[in-house]
């Protein structure tokens, strides 16, 4: 997608006159103004799901679109994921090998636990935030440069719902491929893991590779969170895309937001999630 | 052939990018120890990137908080040592997650807006003006910058420190019922010491360097008119955030 024809339009104006916004004077103004955005965000952005599930369900099948964005959301992401995810697994049990040392005796159980909040978290999560900064940035850049450039009003013009067209296909390809991708990064991390404890700490990668803490309800969980975070990073990002307004310049503020909408997202639903499966599933 | 190209002009095109972000580093350094800088610029920076910043600090230390809780908590009914709640989930907020998760969260907030306002004044030529009129655009533009992102996530970190440790002590007494008392003396018992959290402060000082450098560098590397700022905000968010884990492993494993 080039937006080859930017229209001239005046100089915008840079960040450097932006900031002397006056400070308001009562604090429950400021309060009350935040919230009321924060409303409107949220329901923007249930607007949004629920006309992408619509389309799933009843819009035109378009497998090639899908393809294309399984292409661009996931084989686009697997180096830098496998670059963060192979560190993770290092820090992780280094750190986590380090305090085990300062109180129990023998190092038997890092392993076991280790793959216990993998699976139950730490794979999707950390997955999901770096997804959030990359997929979550490349979708509001798109689709922000779309507006900008008057093709997502064309398209209302040729009686399609941006959303539809937009959306739904990076919706679906991000449900996909975020599980791909998780289950990718898991493997990734244990490997790590596993050669910084046979190197650091001695630890024999049988010993290390210890599934009898992994039940059935870490997987549920975990995979629920995939699920979760894969449909919501595509919807954040792209209402923050499609919401653009002020030139290019709306651009660069349209996919800051989406990266912190995004990732605050992937935490909130992290804490729900983690908070319902102990509530249900028990520790 | 193609494959081996590709490899090659990636690692040549890794290698260009921190080199440059070394030699922008050396320029600021030399601005900064000769107090070449702009005072109010960076003042305004602080406000901008600090000030501005701090409910999502909020937001996401709370939350960290509490799936900290929830993750520590299969240990802690496992080895039924409620005591231990306070030292798990207090080492791993201090050490790894407040500075990881706030200078994650701050890269998708400060560093990308960042380029995108440098990447935005060089397309419309503003930085060249500045050179016109004599002005240094580092000491005046790039300097307080750096200056400021590097004192945001400094502070920020001792800010979501604290704030995640109280979002874990709540957690842990609504989930499971843990006293606060309880979840205080264990951080306290002596397991936890000084060293955790210099530690992680350092971390988030050289987060912030690798943040400040690298959207600045990007930013004034734009190419290609309005478009080539997305790019430029895309490549720097990534960039960025590798550069932090990369990094975290390294810091982490010097200092023990």
């Amino acid at each position: 997608m080039s937006a080859a024809n930017t229209h001239d339009e005046p100089a915008p104006e840079s960040g450097i006159d932006q900031a002397a916004e006056a400070p308001d004077a009562s604090i429950a103004a400021v309060v009350g103004a935040q919230a009321m955005e924060l409303v409107g965000m949220g329901l923007g952005i249930a607007s949004v799901f629920v006309r992408t599930l619509y389309y799933c369900l009843r819009g035109r099948p378009d497998f090639g679109a899908v393809v294309r964005q399984m292409f661009e959301i996931g084989n686009r992401s697997v180096v830098f994921l496998t670059v963060v995810m192979g560190f993770i697994g290092m820090i992780l049990v280094l750190q986590g090998g380090l305090q085990v040392k300062r109180i129990l005796p023998e190092f038997s159980m890092v392993g076991a636990s280790y793959l216990e909040l993998l699976v139950r978290d730490l794979a999707a999560t950390i997955s999901a935030l770096m997804l959030a900064t990359r997929v979550g940035a490349g979708i509001a850049a798109e689709i922000g440069s779309m507006v900008v450039t008057e093709q997502v009003d064309a398209l209302r013009m040729c009686a399609a719902d941006p959303i539809d067209y937009l959306i739904k296909p990076r919706f679906l390809a991000s449900l996909v491929m975020t599980i791909c991708l998780v289950i990718w990064a898991a493997g990734v991390a244990m490997l790590t893991g596993m050669l910084t404890a046979y190197i650091m700490f001695d630890v024999n990668p049988r010993t290390f590779f210890n599934l009898h803490l992994v039940d059935t309800g870490d997987l549920v969980v975990g995979l629920a969170k995939c699920l979760a975070y894969g449909a919501a990073i595509p919807v954040v990002a792209g209402h923050s895309g499609l919401t653009t307004h002020g030139g290019s310049e709306g651009v660069g503020w349209a996919t800051t937001r989406a990266v912190v909408n995004a990732s605050l997202a992937v935490i909130v639903l992290d804490l729900i999630l983690s908070a319902l499966g102990y509530v249900l599933l028990g520790p | 052939m193609g494959l081996l190209e590709e490899i090659g002009g990636g690692f040549l095109g890794a290698a260009a990018t921190v080199g440059g972000m070394g030699l922008l580093g050396y320029q600021i350094l030399r601005r900064l120890v000769t107090f070449r800088i702009d005072r109010a610029e960076t003042l305004r920076n602080l406000y901008r990137m600090g000030v501005k910043s701090i409910p999502i600090v909020i937001v996401t230390a709370l939350f960290t908080g509490a799936i900290m809780v929830i993750q520590a908590a299969p240990l802690v009914v496992r080895l039924g040592a409620q005591g231990l709640l306070g030292w798990g989930a207090g080492f791993g907020i201090l050490r790894e997650i407040a500075p990881l998760l706030t200078a994650l969260m701050i890269n998708g907030r400060v560093g990308a807006n960042n380029t995108a306002e440098l990447g935005t004044m060089v397309v419309t030529e503003q930085i060249d003006a500045l050179r016109v009129l004599a002005i240094d655009p580092i000491a005046f533009l790039i300097a307080p910058r750096f200056v400021a992102i590097v004192t945001t996530l400094f502070l920020s970190t001792i800010f979501a420190d604290t704030l995640a440790l109280l979002g874990a002590a709540y957690g842990g007494f609504g989930l499971l019922g843990v006293e606060p008392k309880t979840f205080y003396n264990g951080l306290t018992s002596g397991l936890l010491g000084l060293s955790d959290v210099t530690s992680g402060l350092v971390k988030s000082i050289v987060f912030g360097v690798v943040m400040a450098l690298s959207s600045c560098q990007y930013g004034l590397g734009v190419k290609g008119g309005a478009p080539g700022v997305g790019r430029a905000v895309n490549a720097t968010v990534v960039a960025s955030a590798a550069g932090i884990f990369i990094l975290d492993y390294f810091v982490s494993f010097t200092l023990d």
